[in-house]
């Protein structure tokens, strides 16, 4: 537990002003960026220009239609899955440094998705026929 | 720390269980002797940890005492005796009986968390772990549209005061450089610092959402009335009794040096809490929903133990939380075996089922607090711990009179039964096994009543 981060005893609101010069830094580009395009572009307006772009596909009809549930189960589950991805870019940047008791662990991590997802194989949760 | 590593394998084997049995009543059996084994797990735990020592787990993030293991095995035990009293209605909820009991299991790692942790990201992850599950058992009936919209409102409020409470931790962590809430510079925090403080209301206001405290209690009758009644019945206990041993053990072991500053917040919501859940359930027609604003005045009371800082405080949260948790479980199963939840659905209950009547008298009685019962002795205790603190006599004669309220309403159920004439139909007959859990349920509060030490042993 040596990061930095863990370390704040010493901190005062100062320390907190690059944060906020980031934040001003992050709003200005984007506002100088939209309002210059906005202000130097040509404008030269047509229907087709101003319809809501589809993928070049003309846009029919209401876009909120019910949609089956499947679509948002597993959107849900690659959240789920894509967020153990996550947890190996750290694992794997301080492999050497954790040695076997951190593979256990990472194994044990592991073990206990694979039992969430033969759980939800045997539910049929991703069964799109029924 | 062992009957959180049970309580998780038991949970996944539950979980799975489900598949390979497929009859309900085995997946209940199967279910019942898990929960025998956690007990099992949580009183060898007990034995064997010697008295007065503190063990250390994952760098210090998670301590555990004798008072810890002790409250996790009441709480196993009275979530065995739910089990018992109710496994028959909880598997006529829905198709997935194993993954309700699964829940309960996972509830359990929880609350184990919460009244053992020493670092506040634990803390965070117990009370995720309590919520979770409780936003999936609301919804667990769902071709009613009133569970549907319990779990929904219920999951919407309770992710909101999540956002608040970890608002609160990153404040205080942002003041104090320190997640471990017995480290010094936690526990030195005199010059307050408006970081601090800020904190601190963040986190009595997630908590008091929680455990349902007024003002941010808006959400419990829709959800406890919603709910299928099983579940209602350990949301409304063991849920709840969790939450209160996480709050307890975050504001006395480390804001009690600032307890200035924040008792009075604290007050005035247990006056609150003690207002509304008591005023607010004289008017309600269903019993259902009068034991869900029952339960915000109950822990109205429970809010003593955190209000008024004090080592006496831990042992009437123990008390109180038993008493409530055992009356509350007993007076559901009372519920469930009615087909009808208003107060006219008890009307002439002695005379169809004089042993139905007697048992729900009990458990009203210790609701309301009349000697004799579990219920007058855990008032009894809240009461002392304030009256010792000394300077909150308003607050404690306010409770008095909000208790002489609570019986208005609590024995109307008593003058239905007894004293009006009608035929209640029932929702199922009640089997000798059911006869002899209600009666023993009804023996433990009595006895509770009689000898409240039982729950004190040396050394806790």
């Amino acid at each position: 537990m040596n990061l930095f981060l863990l370390n704040a005893a010493t901190n005062s609101l100062s320390d907190y002003l690059p944060i906020l010069m980031q934040i001003f830094m992050a709003i200005g580009i984007v506002a100088i960026m939209m309002g210059g395009s906005h202000l130097l572009g040509p404008k030269r307006k047509t229907k087709d220009k101003l319809a809501n772009f589809e993928s070049g596909i003309k846009a029919i009809g209401n876009a909120r239609q019910p949609m089956a549930i499947k679509y948002f189960l597993i959107a849900i589950l690659f959240v789920l899955f894509d967020v153990e991805v996550i947890f190996f870019y750290p694992y794997a940047v301080n492999f050497k440094e954790l040695g076997a008791e951190g593979f256990l662990a990472v194994v044990m991590f592991v073990s206990f998705f694979l039992i969430g997802f033969t759980y939800i194989i045997k539910k049929g949760a991703l069964k799109w026929e029924d | 720390m062992k009957a959180i590593i049970a309580a998780t394998i038991l949970g996944i084997i539950m979980m799975y269980a489900g598949f390979v049995v497929k009859e309900k009543k085995s997946v209940l059996s199967i279910a019942t002797l898990l929960f025998v084994l956690l007990l099992g797990v949580n009183v060898w735990e007990l034995l064997t940890a010697k008295p007065g020592e503190t063990q250390m787990f994952f760098n210090f993030q998670l301590t555990v005492t004798p008072f810890s293991l002790w409250f996790n095995t009441l709480m196993t035990a009275a979530t065995l005796l739910y089990v018992l009293l109710m496994g028959n209605d909880i598997i006529k909820v829905g198709k997935h009986v194993g993954e309700y009991f699964a829940l309960f299991f996972f509830i359990l790692v929880g609350t184990y968390m919460l009244s053992s942790f020493n670092n506040m990201l634990i803390m965070f992850l117990g009370i995720e772990i309590i919520s979770i599950p409780q936003y999936i058992l609301a919804g667990s009936d769902k071709r009613n549209l009133k569970s549907s919209e319990a779990s929904l409102k219920y999951f919407l409020m309770g992710a909101f005061s999540t956002g608040i409470l970890l608002m609160g931790i990153t404040l205080i962590y942002g003041a104090t450089g320190e997640f471990n809430i017995s480290k010094f510079s936690f526990l030195q925090l005199e010059q307050v610092n408006p970081m601090v403080l800020t904190g601190v209301l963040f986190l009595i206001i997630s908590f008091a959402f929680k455990v349902s405290a007024a003002p941010m209690h808006f959400w419990t009758p829709d959800v406890y009335d919603g709910s299928p009644t099983p579940f209602t019945a350990f949301m409304a206990t063991i849920g709840k009794a969790a939450a209160f041993i996480g709050f307890i053990r975050l504001f006395h072991t480390s804001f009690a040096t600032i307890s200035d500053s924040w008792t009075m917040v604290l007050a005035i919501i247990t006056a609150a809490t003690l207002f509304v859940g008591n005023i607010t359930a004289v008017f309600q027609q269903s019993v259902k929903r009068m034991l869900a604003y029952s339960s915000i005045a109950q822990a109205g009371f429970m809010l003593f133990s955190v209000v008024s800082v004090s080592a006496l405080a831990w042992q009437g949260l123990v008390i109180y939380t038993v008493a409530y948790t055992m009356a509350t479980l007993g007076m559901f199963a009372v519920l469930l075996k009615l087909k009808d939840y208003t107060f006219d659905g008890f009307n002439g209950l002695a005379k169809k089922n004089p042993l139905l009547a007697a048992v729900a008298t009990v458990f009203i009685f210790s609701l309301a607090g009349i000697p004799l019962t579990a219920g007058f002795i855990a008032k009894f205790y809240m009461l002392q711990t304030a009256v010792a603190q000394g300077n909150l006599m308003w607050l404690v004669i306010f409770a008095l009179i909000m208790a002489a309220v609570s019986a208005y309403y609590y024995f109307r159920v008593i003058i239905a039964m007894y004293f009006k004439t009608g035929d209640p139909e029932m929702a199922s007959e009640l089997s000798g096994i059911d006869k002899f859990l209600l009666v023993l349920t009804a023996m433990l509060v009595l006895l509770v009543g009689v000898a409240p030490q039982i729950l004190l042993p040396n050394g806790i």
